[in-house]
């Protein structure tokens, strides 16, 4: 099977290179984890780059050249360097798109710096991507920092009001799995919830591979939490929802941040009555108002037609927005060299509620897409909807039982 | 009060857990005397084959366990025979712990290869219930692993202190050249033993599952930890296990609770370390682990 | 001609490693590609963690899965620094520093741990500080990692050109590799490697064994951290996750066994030949299904242990080393002198043992025994299985303490001390045999007895000099570059006597070397041992080979049950009744 598939991706390679001659073509790099730990996402992430060149391609390519993605596998930090390398050096790529772990992004785009080659990551959340103040790295989708100022948001704006309770009243305990991920989420999360004045009662970190939080419950459970925020893989997720529910301990609200909280075999796992009403804030996902994010629909379905399957996450449609953004911008550009790149992305100005992910594009400081956002999500009867910010919302927030 | 004492009773059900997946490792590390890193990944499956039957036959896992525990045992018994076995004499010990640290990752990717890298959840059937005990409560699935764990214990304690075969599998432990000289088939007991302990595992596992979220890592968090219950309990000592893995229980418990839980595995390695480092013979084992001079 | 043998066979071998290391250097130098230098950089990166682990995996027999502690120790000391300002070039050596002293630390408790208690423990203590790393966020960025500015130059170790990455990589793994193969042929390798070998005998020889271990992991650790600031400047960002990964450390060490652990070269090849492989099939196998590269890599794994357990190097030297399997045997090259029948005179005590007392647990197994040595006599020790003569000789020799009484000895300098551990005795001029013979297997003869001969002499050439020539004086000339698992009983004893006789020791305690060999041979020993005490050496042996005690001994004192029942010349005690009593029972005595 997998030698037949081989084959038959050699045959294409083949016919491609064939190809390659008659019609003139520009080479990107596609970084993210294809094996080990985060390949199923990583995976995920590069379809909707995938899907985004493909439209490309079907409309004329980019500045008539037919777009070719060159897969690099950062499976670790030093293996993202090394592929980082092969795409520029060898493929000789005009820019690389990536990367999903925040931490082959951080390694990998170190790279594209030294050499001045553009690195455009569309789903790498940690601060430090952009934070280094990097010339040639654009990012497109939204951070830790916006989940962090969303789900403040959300406490303040719709949650508290909700139920009947003043956000500064409310006590909210942050728990976090202990890699960067949980930890940036945290930290936003702290900050923002201090600023806007809620009681932060406690910060607890631990390993996402843990077998029991029930010490944890017990302490949420002790110091009267109302509202837990919880940035968490999927095992956690579970753990942490049932073991709550079993020692008796039910917030207010729960709400998680990305991650286990936006899969659906996390609800499977966990029953669909247990997570009903569980809030969650993550990149935007499948169930939300059309109306504000145009093209959303034919990304499902060319999704579907290309892989036979409804997307697993909403990685694919980040990844999309982002490289369709910037591949459309190169379009209108002559050339792809690196400050020709610079000069088309600065250029870029789509409004909010003009691109399938809901949010608009415009790079701001270190080159960050200061227009984009996540939307805050709700389980309800065993379905992920948006219900948050209300333009978005695919239903009304469900609160108070 | 009410926490704490619901606090020391999580503390006991974790150790219950914890005794239920080291049980096997002790008779494995403690006869067989070899690291074996693949330890976590046979519950990993263990778990897979649980939530394979109880899904595909619709049965109550806990019924699975009559496959589940033969089939363990099977690969107990291969990975003795074909993996370690030939490794006995290799002229360096370390090399069957790497054959081990290779069987772990090709298990483990296996699994991933198959299943998937999303978890596969066991139906609970019940097991999730509270039980309400006085102030506290647990739930009906980790009372009964806690039971089981005892029996195990119990069980083992017998079958080695009065069958034939116990008394050949402890003679071997002591002494393996004298064991060959009375006529003990040595390959044969380590090959039993190895699965025995396997088996031990898949009866874990069939416990486990509908507890706990399964997914291909799920061996990983386990190995460790059933690792320093067997140690700290003295090697090979099945009784010292299972204290050892309550006082392990304990301290993650206690020390999630009082001081922080991302600090619980520097409490939970810290005091192993101090075990091994101040008695190395575990709390309960005998024979020293030190070299002993000539 | 067997010289010859050796030196052709050693000149391929340097040939053959001069190729493998400009391999290295000019095929990325010539490929002139990016990715291509990324992975000989990885390579030098592996090759050198590996060879530096494999001073403590290999040579010292311990096996570490916490290394990746002290190359993290070095990766966050540099980037640290760097952050402050301070070039990596200063911060290698501060991160070398403070790995030696983690790894005394870690190391120093656990060097009672043996096998896989060791490995564990490291396994832990690599656990503590990995989420030691993910709480202190204020000083280690916690899980977010650290980074460091991209200021291009090689005051900053980051380059936009990839050559010099290169050269400062191949110059870390040159400097390993010298230090691991000079190691190797001194004093300090043979000492580790008799530690490994055989704990007991190595200390009796006078090894400080946690002293040469501790040094061992100290340089193993050092030589980790530089190439772990390096790495970090090369990643130009660290994070505890990657940086204390059981992984890594697992990985450090396969290369090492896969290479030949224990070797000098083999973890250089192991990382040669591996690090390649992975990342081609890594391109190869990733993309096709989730796992099936690691599932592909496991089963390669599981293959390669099962089917070359001796790593490369053991493939490798079949073809570049000479035959070193023992032959037939050689007799004894010492003269048969005449006896030496009349009543001979000693000098001074030079060993005073008073009322020993040792308890296991119930058992009394010496009890208030007393009895002293003199200068140049030969005193035997006698009596039935178990009556306590080892335990003697181990209390005498420092490797048992005893419950209550004395052990003085008189040194050279003409004073009584009281040592306490087997090195002070081995220091004082006490060597000893081991009743059952503890050779460091996998050594040669020649470099079994050189471990004894470091005793006295601090120079490779010089111990080796004098381990030739108390070989030859031994009978086991022929042997010299034998292995030692190679010989027979009969020669294993004479190699363990080889041993303790270049340590030139002034009181030697024999333990049975002449039980199990033949008629023949123990007429050898014999003369071997009158010759030993003509030489001026006071001898205690322990001796069930009835012809031996009585042609050698100048005093017999018998043991049973832990307490002495009889002392006298040899013809005195064969005649005392309670001797005969305890060796053969009542109505024996009064026959």
């Amino acid at each position: 099977m997998s030698f037949k598939k081989f084959l038959t991706a050699t045959a294409a390679a083949t016919a491609l290179l064939a190809a390659g001659n008659a019609a003139a073509e520009v080479k990107f790099g596609a970084l993210y984890p294809f094996s080990g730990d985060l390949a199923l996402l990583g995976e995920e992430s590069y379809r909707g780059l995938e899907i985004a060149v493909q439209e490309i391609n079907a409309n004329g390519g980019v500045q008539g050249e037919e777009v070719v993605l060159e897969r690099g596998d950062a499976v670790d930090n030093n293996q993202a360097i090394g592929e980082a390398r092969r795409l520029i050096s060898r493929e000789s790529v005009a820019g690389i798109f990536g990367t999903y772990a925040s931490s082959r992004s951080i390694a990998a785009s170190q790279v594209a710096e030294l050499s001045g080659i553009p690195y455009f990551e569309l789903g790498g959340v940690a601060d430090e991507i952009t934070g280094r103040g990097l010339e040639w790295l654009w990012r497109t989708n939204p951070t830790a920092e916006d989940m962090g100022k969303l789900i403040v948001e959300m406490v303040v704006e719709a949650i508290a009001p909700g139920i009947d309770r003043d956000p500064g009243d409310l006590r909210i305990g942050i728990i976090h799995e202990d890699s960067s991920y949980g930890t940036s989420v945290a930290g936003h999360q702290e900050r923002y919830g201090e600023e806007a004045g809620l009681n932060i009662v406690t910060v607890q970190a631990y390993p996402a591979n843990t077998v029991d939080m029930s010490s944890l419950v017990l302490d949420l459970r002790d110091r009267e939490v109302d509202v837990v925020f919880q940035t968490s893989y999927q095992n956690d997720s579970v753990l942490f929802l049932q073991q709550a529910n079993e020692a008796d301990f039910r917030p207010a609200a729960i709400i998680g941040g990305g991650g286990g909280y936006s899969l659906q075999p996390t609800a499977d796992a966990v029953g669909h009555d247990l997570i009903d009403g569980v809030l969650n804030a993550d990149f935007t996902q499948y169930l939300v108002n059309t109306e504000s994010t145009p093209g959303l629909e034919a990304f499902v379905d060319a999704y579907e037609e290309a892989y036979g399957e409804f997307p697993r996450s909403g990685h694919s449609l980040n990844n999309y927005v982002g490289a369709k953004a910037i591949l459309q911008a190169l379009d209108e550009a002559d050339g792809f060299e690196p400050e020709t790149i610079k000069e088309a992305l600065a250029g870029i100005d789509t409004p909010f509620g003009e691109t399938a992910a809901g949010y608009g594009v415009k790079f701001g400081e270190n080159n960050q897409n200061e227009r984009a956002s996540m939307m805050g999500l709700q389980w309800q009867d065993g379905k992920l909807v948006t219900v948050y910010p209300e333009e978005a919302a695919y239903a009304p927030m469900r609160l108070g039982e | 009060m009410e926490t704490f004492l619901q606090v020391v009773t999580n503390g006991l059900m974790l150790g219950g857990l914890f005794a239920i997946v080291s049980v096997g490792l002790t008779l494995i590390f403690g006869i067989v005397k070899v690291i074996n890193f693949a330890h976590g990944e046979y519950l990993m499956i263990g778990m897979y084959l649980t939530f394979l039957l109880a899904t595909g036959l619709d049965v109550h896992p806990y019924l699975t366990v009559a496959a589940v525990a033969p089939l363990l045992f099977v690969l107990g018994a291969l990975t003795q025979r074909f993996l370690i076995q030939p490794l006995m004499h290799a002229r360096d010990e370390h090399v069957q712990i790497f054959a081990t640290v290779g069987l772990s990752t090709a298990l483990m990717n296996l699994a991933l290869l198959v299943f998937g890298a999303d978890i596969a959840s066991t139906p609970a059937s019940g097991l999730r219930t509270s039980l309400h005990i006085g102030p506290v409560r647990i739930l009906a699935g980790q009372a009964v692993i806690f039971c089981v764990s005892i029996a195990l214990v119990v069980g083992l304690h017998y079958y080695l202190q009065r069958t034939q075969t116990g008394r050949a599998i402890r003679a071997v432990a002591q002494n393996r050249d004298a064991a060959q000289l009375m006529g003990i088939n040595v390959n044969w007991i380590y090959v039993l033993t190895f699965g025995i302990g396997a088996a031990c595992v898949g009866l874990a596992a069939s416990l486990v599952a509908p507890l706990y979220p399964t997914q291909p890592t799920s061996g990983t968090y386990f190995v460790l930890i059933a690792f320093v219950v067997v140690v700290l309990g003295g090697l090979g000592s099945i009784g010292g296990a299972f204290v050892g893995a309550m006082i392990i229980g304990l301290i993650d418990s206690l020390s999630g609770f009082y001081i922080g839980s991302d600090l619980r595995e520097v409490a939970v390695f810290g005091v192993f370390l101090l075990i091994l480092i101040l008695k190395p013979s575990g709390l309960f084992g005998r024979r020293s682990l030190a070299h002993v001079s000539p | 001609m067997t010289q010859d043998k050796t030196d052709s066979a050693q000149r391929r071998g340097v040939i053959a490693l001069a190729l493998v290391l400009l391999g290295i250097l000019a095929i990325p130098i010539a490929m002139d590609d990016q990715f291509i230098y990324h992975i000989f950089v990885t390579i030098c990166i592996f090759a050198a963690l590996s060879t530096a682990w494999n001073i403590v995996g290999g040579y010292a027999g311990q096996l570490s899965l916490g290394h990746a502690i002290f190359y993290g120790i070095g990766a966050y000391a540099a980037v640290m620094l760097t952050n402050l300002g301070i070039t990596p070039w200063i911060g290698m050596f501060v991160g070398a520093f403070f790995a030696v002293i983690a790894a005394i630390v870690v190391s120093y408790p656990c060097f009672r741990l043996h096998g896989p208690f060791f490995a564990l423990a490291t396994i832990a203590f690599l656990e503590v500080f990995r989420v030691l790393a993910l709480h202190f966020r204020s000083f280690t960025g916690g899980a977010t990692g650290m980074m460091i500015p991209l200021n291009v130059g090689w005051e900053w170790m980051v380059f936009r050109d990839r050559l010099p990455a290169l050269i400062i990589a191949f110059g870390l793994l040159l400097l390993t590799l010298a230090v691991a193969w000079w190691i190797r042929n001194r004093r300090l390798g043979f000492q580790l490697i008799a530690t490994r070998e055989r704990e007991s005998a190595a200390r009796a020889a006078g090894v400080g064994t946690v002293r040469v271990r501790l040094v061992g992991v100290s340089i193993s650790a050092a030589l980790c951290a530089m190439m772990g600031s390096f790495h970090a400047m090369y990643l130009t960002f660290i994070e505890p996750e990657a940086v204390f990964s059981l992984t890594f450390s697992i990985q450090i060490a396969l290369f090492a066994l896969i290479g030949g652990i224990g070797t000098i070269f083999g973890p250089l090849l192991g990382a040669v030949m591996l690090v390649p492989i992975t990342e081609f099939a890594r391109g190869w196998l990733g993309s096709g299904a989730l796992g099936l590269h690691g599932f592909v890599y496991g089963v390669v794994l599981v293959l390669v242990v099962l089917f070359m357990p001796n790593g490369i190097m053991g493939l490798v030297q079949r073809f570049f080393e000479p035959d070193r399997s023992a032959s037939e045997a050689e007799p004894a090259s010492v003269p048969a002198e005449a006896r030496a029948s009349e009543a001979r005179s000693f000098g001074e005590d030079v060993l005073q043992v008073e009322r020993l007392d040792k308890h296991f647990g119930g058992l009394h197994v010496t009890n208030n025994v007393s009895f002293s040595l003199k200068e140049g006599e030969v005193l035997a020790l006698i009596g039935p299985n178990g009556a306590g003569k080892t335990t003697v000789f181990n209390m005498i020799s420092g490797f048992l303490k005893a419950d209550s009484g004395s052990v003085v000895v008189r040194g050279p300098d003409g004073q009584f001390h009281s040592p306490t551990t087997p090195g002070d005795y081995a220091a004082i001029g006490v060597g000893r045999t081991f009743q059952i013979v503890q050779p460091f297997a996998s050594m040669t003869v020649e470099e079994n007895i050189m471990v004894g001969a470091f005793h006295r002499h601090h120079n490779v050439v010089d111990a080796r000099e004098a381990a030739r020539e108390t070989a030859h004086r031994l009978g086991l000339g022929r042997w010299l570059h034998a292995e030692a698992r190679g010989l027979t009983i009969g020669g294993l004893k004479r190699l363990e006597v080889a041993r303790v006789m270049a340590m030139e020791p002034r009181i030697l305690l024999l333990d049975e070397v002449m039980a199990g060999i033949n008629q023949t041979d123990v007429r050898r020993a014999v003369d071997l041992m009158l010759s030993i005490r003509d030489s001026g050496v006071s001898i205690i042996a322990i001796e069930h080979v009835m012809q031996a005690v009585m042609s050698l001994s100048d005093r017999v004192i018998v043991l049973n049950s832990g307490e002495i029942i009889a002392e006298g010349t040899p013809q005195e005690v064969v005649r005392d009744a309670t001797v005969i009593q305890a060796y053969l029972g009542k109505e024996f005595a009064n026959a």
